[in-house]
């Protein structure tokens, strides 16, 4: 009797967390389609920054700017870590935070170099907290369609204080979004800026003649940091469409697995009722014989 | 696509706000006005901060703040990319004069916090201009 009465209650409980992970799996797939539409509209400024650089290069021109330049000596490092503000995601968060604390390990050799950790999200924030890294500035205003207003101020930051010798190096570690089946987490050095083009994809079949207003010169001191905050931006918009991806299909996972356990706890169920009829038809039966 | 026409793309790094036919357009570069007119030769320029005017299919003059960035002409194309362009009706134009009174009181030292200062002031300066003028 105790058993059934268990049972039903666990098959309730299931139940309300199938109905849970459900609708958390139809929010996840709206806001992916939203994040990814923002990601594709964004692809566009960052094309046409590429095709402009592609044309400078074409006009022979050296490409020389203090962001491109590398410093002789790597003293202060600056890690930018992107997770999200919230759980219930699968792996992602777990994934990034991983390739952090490698770069932290390889970093621990290295004693006399300077590493400032920098975190968006607060599952990234508790989770250094936790392994005691000291964190300097923390973000949590991220949600998954980041502005570039904010990003810009942070990339202003990065490229003063690259320009000016405070930051030799940047890093930043994300999810990467490469195709709608596969995000990896990665650790990317943004600056300095390796390549300024994407070269790969770039046909080089419209040679036309630019004219330069006011000068080359005067583009490329502009170009450069735009392209650096392009390319900062976009890892902020991999990181939020990765995040939804990665919440779309750990929820469809919980529902399934809901789904399952509502079907082997019904059949335990039925089964315990039956055996109770039984019992009980056995117990009648039985008195019934005594009495004759 | 008619050669007296221009195929004018507006470009920001969160999405392309204007893709449409126009006759004419006017925008500032970091120098100086300039106008394009259909038939222009390839061109790059660097953008400076103020308004971008050109008129619509149906002859209506539409005028956007745009904040730097760059413009490319190739062939019947002009693209402008730029990293914010904000209709005049939506400036906040307290805010702009706020922002100012800040960089006029700024105290700056060093040519690169000068040069900042200064187009600080600029792109305050021009943001309300624009937004008065509607």
């Amino acid at each position: 009797m105790a058993n059934t009465r268990e049972l039903v209650k666990r098959l309730k409980a299931v139940k309300n967390i199938r109905k849970i992970t459900r609708t958390m799996e139809l929010i996840a797939t709206a806001r992916f389609k939203k994040a990814m539409d923002r990601a594709s509209e964004a692809a566009a400024y960052t094309r046409k920054i590429s095709e402009i650089v592609a044309d400078l290069s074409q006009a022979s021109l050296t490409l020389s700017h203090p962001l491109l330049e590398k410093h002789d000596s790597i003293d202060n490092t600056t890690l930018l870590v992107l997770t999200s503000n919230r759980g219930l995601c699968g792996g992602y968060n777990g994934s990034v935070l991983r390739h952090v604390m490698q770069r932290l390990k390889s970093d621990a050799r290295e004693p006399d170099k300077n590493l400032n950790i920098e975190v968006a999200g607060k599952r990234g924030i508790s989770f250094l907290k936790f392994q005691g890294e000291p964190i300097d500035r923390s973000f949590t205003n991220f949600e998954d369609n980041p502005a570039f207003a904010v990003v810009e101020e942070i990339a202003d930051r990065y490229i003063q204080a690259y320009i000016s010798g405070k930051l030799d190096k940047l890093e930043v570690a994300y999810t990467k979004f490469e195709s709608a089946g596969v995000q990896r987490a990665v650790v990317e050095t943004l600056l300095p800026i390796t390549q300024l083009t994407n070269s790969s994809k770039e046909e080089k079949s419209s040679s036309v003649e630019y004219e330069f207003l006011p000068s080359a010169e005067e583009i490329l001191t502009e170009i450069v940091p735009a392209a650096f905050k392009a390319r900062l931006f976009k890892c902020f918009l991999d990181a939020a469409v990765s995040e939804q991806i990665a919440r779309m299909v750990a929820m469809k996972r919980a529902t399934e697995n809901a789904q399952e356990m509502i079907g082997a706890l019904s059949q335990q169920y039925n089964r315990a009722r039956q055996a109770q009829i039984t019992g009980e038809l056995a117990e009648i039966i039985g008195g019934a014989a005594a009495l004759e | 696509m008619a050669t007296n026409e221009i195929r004018l793309v507006l470009v920001t790094p969160e999405k392309t706000l204007l893709d449409a036919p126009v006759t004419a357009l006017n925008f500032p570069l970091i120098d100086g006005q300039i106008g394009i007119l259909p038939g222009r030769a390839p061109m790059v320029g660097r953008l400076g901060y103020g308004p971008l005017s050109f008129r619509n299919e149906t002859g209506k003059e539409v005028v956007y703040y745009i904040d730097g960035g760059f413009a490319q002409v190739k062939g019947s194309e002009v693209s402008i990319l730029t990293s914010r362009a904000v209709k005049p009706e939506n400036i906040d134009i307290t805010k702009a004069q706020a922002e100012l009174e800040e960089a006029r009181n700024r105290s700056a030292s060093g040519d690169i916090e000068i040069k900042d200062r200064l187009e600080d002031q600029e792109r305050a300066r021009q943001m309300i201009a624009v937004a008065k003028a509607k």
